[in-house]
């Protein structure tokens, strides 16, 4: 019966491989093929070879680092007065404050764009100048990803163990706690949730483009969507960048080391809050404040919407809105399936578990165009039609690229549970898949619909993945937007960032109320 | 969970994906043709639902972004070639269609509907039909710039009273390509290497797109930018303090760019590409281009709209496409090196 688990675990693992292999492997192999030819060897050589490019790409990694820094500025506080604190509305603000990085970034730059443009009631030429810069990347990226490390450290902080930081409350004050005990615990969620944020702003490219800030990603796009289609020549102007997201994950490897995903964002444990006292109302008006500026872009959008009308906003959308609904949630759905097995795989330390989650990674730091280009090179032939002419497309496209995100979930959920139900099963001659959906779900049950739900967020928000090859007359609503954004009216053009916006506020909401009944 | 829940849950999950595939791929219908084009979405999809009306065609279609105008999906294009899925190209300029010629990508298609388009817009062997055309100008805004100090030449955008007051689009991208790849087949590379050091100098604006120098000349980020007739069109019907010049009349003349149509060589659908391409050379597609896009009508029977220029009045610059595109395919790299890509 050992061996039948065994077996049906390895089945189960192989078709993520499989799964994993046709959505990144094969494409970027594809372009790995094409990158030899002598042609693109000598054109990617003779760039390479240029102290520009890689003044970009100095430029890239220094947009990225200041991102991260203002992320962490924003996120390490505000994530410990949520976890810690009895500050007021705290969790209502926290959501709040996660929105937007549930929105495409380049809407938010849009939104910034209508906000402070020298013709907009608030914009002026020195606003506009700000905006139009490498700050102002910064600036709109900082607060669309600071999110990321407030929700690490709040769930880093609500784990911590109330043994280790008790003594010290009863003789410390509430400050020399959080610094001393309480955030060097809570280091490795931090540094995690820093590589994430780096890892998204080095590869973003719509904010930059949007705000005319030159970067490396661009310069990678200009050889996939410029005059002479190069995408061999792309894939080896990507290899930096590569070498880049490598080394993030030799970093992460190293700040994981032996500890289990649980322990870089623990389990929710009830503790006492910390009294804010006469620091409450401060701390609170810099809290919201940060809230109502994250949110500035959207209730610009919604302002400039107002100008046009519901049906000529309805009457430009299409079909674009139910094929974004019905690809993400199908991509989701996937990305959930994947990241059971594989998250499961990779908390229990499986063999290959390890090199999936590498690959899978890869796919989510390597920038979009170049994985893009791939999946043209690797599914646009004649026996293949059945999935590159339909939306199926699509699902491959963002599973490849947003599988990690299942896969860490899962992984972070099962490895806070005991393996002893599981070791008991199998004595007892439960077969793997029995385990799997008898014990492993049901006591996972939360983490696998977190999982779902963040990699639909994930989906509908997509833009960069899905650019190049979406199917003829089946474009998601963030695409439509981007290809109106040019010359449609401007009312339009934010109506349809309100749905897109709205449509995420829905879904966030059911995940919401699902993840809690759930538990 | 029980292995019969776990059962129905996964078959609803297989049922969800073989329903999505299902609704969005049905085999042999014949009455689709797939349109990749890099006409302004906002104004070729009223055209492709025209077209819908009048066919009996279901379109289909894949758009440009404003970044990559006019060069994403002809790059979609030739990565598709080995299995082509576009049936016809639509493109904003005449020059873009002779790099899928170049490849063997373009099947000729003489329509008969095209007999009322003027020779010097269509090619004799039928590789490409041009229509609807658009200009290169100056978008001005006047309460930055005083009648007395209105540009009137391209060469304005580098001159020092406007240092840091000008915008054009990226050159590596959309028709600023083709303008540039005209001013180096012109002027020869180095007066054209010259003109693009100047406007380094002084420190013009590139934009992402046409659209975006429209956007910075409207809303007053710049005094004046390079773009096309439909975007300057859009920012006058915007209600924005603008006014166009079209550059150079003593001169070199203004670039004036029809939209091309050709049909794809060993698309999916070549009879229904063929009336698409005949339904889009028709005079109801062109008026509906010049009341909604500003194009200018090539047809002499259709009706130039009020504020928009007949092709005839303008003095417009001696182009030879051809050469244009391969020009264009030579100056790229040097381009990219321009804007620092």
């Amino acid at each position: 019966m050992r061996r039948l688990g065994r077996r049906q675990e390895m089945i189960a693992l192989s078709i993520c491989a499989g799964a994993l292999a046709v959505a990144v492997a094969l494409p970027v192999a594809m372009l790995a093929v094409e990158t030899s030819s002598s042609d693109a060897l000598v054109a990617a050589g003779s760039t390479l070879a240029r102290p520009a490019t890689w003044r970009l790409l100095l430029v890239s990694l220094g947009l990225a680092s200041a991102t991260t820094v203002g992320a962490l500025l924003v996120g390490v506080p505000l994530g410990t007065l949520v976890a810690r604190t009895d500050l007021r509305g705290r969790h209502f603000l926290l959501w709040l404050h996660a929105f937007p990085f549930f929105v495409p970034p380049y809407l938010l730059a849009l939104g910034w764009f209508h906000l402070l443009g020298r013709a907009s009631p608030l914009g002026s030429a020195a606003s506009s100048e700000a905006l139009f810069s490498a700050a102002g990347v910064v600036g709109v990226l900082t607060l669309a990803y600071a999110p990321v490390v407030t929700g690490l450290v709040v769930m880093a902080l609500r784990g911590v163990d109330p043994a280790l930081e008790e003594p010290a409350r009863a003789v410390a004050p509430p400050g020399r706690v959080v610094l001393r005990i309480l955030l060097p615990l809570s280091w490795p969620a931090i540094a995690w949730s820093a590589l994430i944020v780096f890892a998204m702003a080095l590869s973003e490219t719509g904010v930059p483009l949007f705000l005319r800030v030159r970067t490396y990603p661009a310069a990678v796009f200009s050889r996939l969507g410029g005059f002479d289609y190069a995408p061999g020549e792309a894939f080896a102007l990507a290899l930096p960048l590569v070498c880049a997201a490598l080394l993030l994950l030799v970093v992460e490897r190293r700040l994981i080391g032996d500890r289990s995903f649980a322990s870089l964002v623990g389990r929710h444990v009830p503790q006492r809050p910390y009294a804010l006292g006469r620091w409450g109302g401060p701390a609170a008006i810099g809290s919201w404040a940060q809230v109502v500026l994250a949110l500035a872009p959207i209730a610009s959008l919604v302002a400039v919407a107002s100008r046009g009308t519901p049906a000529s906003t309805v009457g430009w959308m299409g079909m674009s809105l139910a094929t974004s609904a019905l690809v993400a949630v199908v991509s989701a759905t996937g990305i959930a399936a994947l990241g059971f097995v594989l998250g499961h795989a990779l908390a229990r330390r499986r063999t290959g578990a390890a090199a999936l989650d590498a690959l899978a990674m890869l796919a989510f730091v390597l920038p979009s165009a170049v994985l893009g280009a791939g999946i043209i090179a690797a599914w646009n032939r004649p026996e293949a039609r059945l999935v590159y002419g339909s939306v199926a497309i699509l699902v491959v496209g963002l599973v490849g690229r947003y599988a990690i995100v299942g896969a860490r979930t899962v992984a972070a959920s099962v490895s806070g549970t005991s393996t002893h139900i599981e070791e008991a099963a199998a004595v007892f001659g439960a077969s793997w898949l029995r385990r799997m959906l008898r014990i492993v779900l049901p006591t996972n049950a939360t983490g696998v619909a977190t999982a779902w739900l963040l990699a639909l967020l994930f989906c509908l928000r997509d833009l960069d993945t899905v650019i190049l090859f979406y199917p003829p007359g089946r474009e998601p609503l963030p695409v439509r937007i981007f290809t109106l954004e040019a010359n449609g009216p401007d009312a339009v053009v934010a109506g349809l960032a309100v749905v897109q916006i709205l449509a995420t506020a829905v879904v966030l909401a059911l995940g919401l109320l699902m993840v809690r009944r759930s538990r | 969970m029980s292995l019969r829940r776990a059962a129905v849950l996964a078959a609803a999950v297989l049922l969800v994906l073989a329903v999505g595939i299902a609704l969005s791929f049905r085999p042999g219908d014949r009455d689709v043709v797939v349109v990749y084009t890099s006409v302004d979405q906002v104004f070729s999809e009223p055209v492709f639902r025209t077209c819908e009306a009048e066919t009996g065609l279901i379109v289909r279609a894949v758009f440009d972004t404003e970044e990559t105008k006019s060069t994403g999906v002809l790059s979609r294009l030739v990565a598709e070639a080995s299995a082509p899925q576009a049936d016809v190209f639509w493109s904003g300029d005449p020059v873009r269609p002779f790099v899928l010629m170049g490849r063997g990508l373009v099947e000729p298609y003489r329509s008969s509907v095209a007999a009322g388009i003027p020779d010097a817009f269509r090619a004799t062997d039928g590789t490409w039909t041009g229509f609807a055309a658009r200009a290169r100008v100056l978008l001005v805004n006047t309460d930055r710039v005083q009648a007395a100090e209105m540009p009137t030449s391209i060469r304005d955008l580098g001159a020092p009273r406007w240092r840091g007051q000008t915008a054009i689009a990226n050159p590596v991208f959309g028709t600023t390509t083709m303008h540039v790849a005209a001013l180096f087949a012109a002027w020869g590379d180095d007066e054209a290497r010259g003109f693009l050091a100047a406007l380094r100098d002084n420190d013009v604006r590139v934009a992402a797109s046409n659209g975006e120098v429209k956007r910075l000349v409207a809303s007053g980020e710049v005094a004046f930018g390079l773009t096309d007739t439909d975007d300057a069109h859009e920012a006058i019907r915007g209600g924005a303090p603008v006014t166009v010049v079209y550059p150079d009349p003593d001169d070199l003349g203004t670039l004036v760019m029809p939209t091309t149509v050709v049909l794809v060589s060993g698309g999916p659908s070549p009879t229904a590409g063929r009336q698409l391409i005949d339904c889009l050379l028709g005079p109801e597609v062109e008026r509906q281009m010049a009341d909604s896009a500003a194009h200018m009508p090539l047809r002499p029977d259709v009706a130039t709209p009020p504020g928009v220029r007949t092709v005839s009045s303008i003095r417009a610059m001696q182009v030879d496409y051809e050469q244009v595109a391969s020009t264009m395919e030579r100056v790229q790299p040097m381009l990219r090196q321009w804007v620092g890509m």
